[in-house]
């Protein structure tokens, strides 16, 4: 009974005592099952305070992809809420940056519009030019059947022709009664 | 009460900007500053403070006196260009048509019998356009003139002006953003904080 007390507090305080470390040391003066217990547990003991404690960093491991939502992100080292501008030399140059995008801005817009504007009126008078071309057609046409009916006209007889001249009017009549 | 951080400011510059033209500066540094001494410098010198959502034009030394207000019981202070959305948009106010005028790029000028329907809130229509600047893109902002030169609103075009004379006069040309008849029909709501 007495033996067993003391190992079982020597067993839990030598890691954070010395001179119980000692004691451990000096093992193979005490009594044969002493020894025994303390070996076993010794390894252990002295282990502990050896392993070397590594951060998340050190390690290397791969982060898990979980995602952090915008507004829980913190850069670190910068200063906590809003910075104001209020000085004038920096309202300037904002201003002055958002002027010159706007300028940008309206300048393409306007080169766009002026593009748009020359394809179209390209584009009207190919149009218009065949629209001419066509007509021009149609007149050639037109008379290219005048003479042919000229010149049928003359070779066929007066009476023909009379008869011609009578018929015609008569045909292009219309009435709607 | 305060002073706007650099996204916001960024944001009322670019809304201010497609209205007004690159003399917009004078808005920061008055032209009078040069001839005057430094102390009414520092006193005229406008700034922009934003309260409840809103954006004041207010002259610097007005703006330090404001301090001393609980804010809850400021309700206005300058001029009030606009306020941010909750989005983060910025809406402009006919209130700050005053600031705009002077420094508008391009201009619409409505005739007599365009007038009455631009101020009860309808867009400009083609037949009611006198004459507009020329060189306009479409979706540009532009201030709108009554009889006699006076600025009674703002809007958008709605056609470059190349295109706008080919509308026909029932179209659209310009799209209504604000105009004075406001100060009656949102007479409730103008000056009210939420």
């Amino acid at each position: 009974m007495a033996p067993t007390k003391p190992q079982s507090s020597k067993s839990r305080k030598p890691p954070s005592s010395g001179p119980k470390g000692k004691v451990g040391k000096s093992k193979p003066k005490g009594p044969p099952p002493k020894p025994q217990q303390v070996k076993t547990k010794r390894p252990t003991s002295s282990a502990k305070p050896k392993r070397k404690v590594y951060t998340e960093k050190e390690l290397d491991i791969p982060k898990l992809n979980m995602i952090t939502p915008a507004g829980v992100q913190k850069p670190k080292g910068k200063k906590k809420g809003k910075i104001f501008v209020d000085d004038q030399e920096s309202m300037m140059t904002i201003l002055a940056i958002v002027n010159a995008e706007k300028e940008g801005q309206i300048e393409s817009k306007m080169m766009k519009a002026r593009q748009m504007e020359e394809i179209r009126e390209a584009r009207r008078q190919e149009a218009e030019a065949r629209q001419q071309h066509k007509r021009e057609k149609l007149e050639e046409t037109k008379d290219l059947i005048r003479k042919s009916r000229k010149r049928k006209s003359d070779t066929t007889s007066t009476d023909a022709e009379k008869v011609a001249k009578t018929e015609k009017p008569g045909k292009k009549r219309v009435s709607f009664g | 009460m305060r002073p706007l951080t650099e996204p916001e400011t960024r944001t009322l510059f670019t809304k201010l900007a497609s209205y007004t033209g690159p003399s917009l500066k004078t808005l920061l540094s008055p032209p009078s500053q040069s001839t005057t001494t430094s102390q009414s410098q520092s006193t005229s010198r406008h700034v922009f403070r934003l309260h409840h959502s809103r954006v004041y034009y207010v002259r610097e030394s007005l703006a330090n006196h404001a301090t001393s207000i609980s804010r809850h019981a400021l309700l206005s202070l300058g001029t009030c260009l606009g306020k941010f959305t909750k989005t983060g948009q910025f809406r402009l106010h006919i209130t700050a048509l005053d600031v705009i005028a002077p420094h508008a790029r391009y201009r619409v000028w409505v005739k007599q019998n365009g007038e009455m329907p631009f101020l009860y809130g309808g867009n400009v229509l083609k037949a009611h356009v006198g004459r507009w600047s020329e060189d306009c893109a479409a979706g540009q902002g532009v201030l709108v003139l009554g009889g006699g030169d006076v600025a009674i609103g703002f809007g958008v075009t709605a056609r470059s002006t190349a295109e706008a004379r080919r509308l026909d006069p029932t179209a659209v040309a310009t799209f209504r953003q604000a105009d004075i008849g406001e100060y009656l029909r949102e007479e409730d709501t103008l000056f009210t904080t939420t």
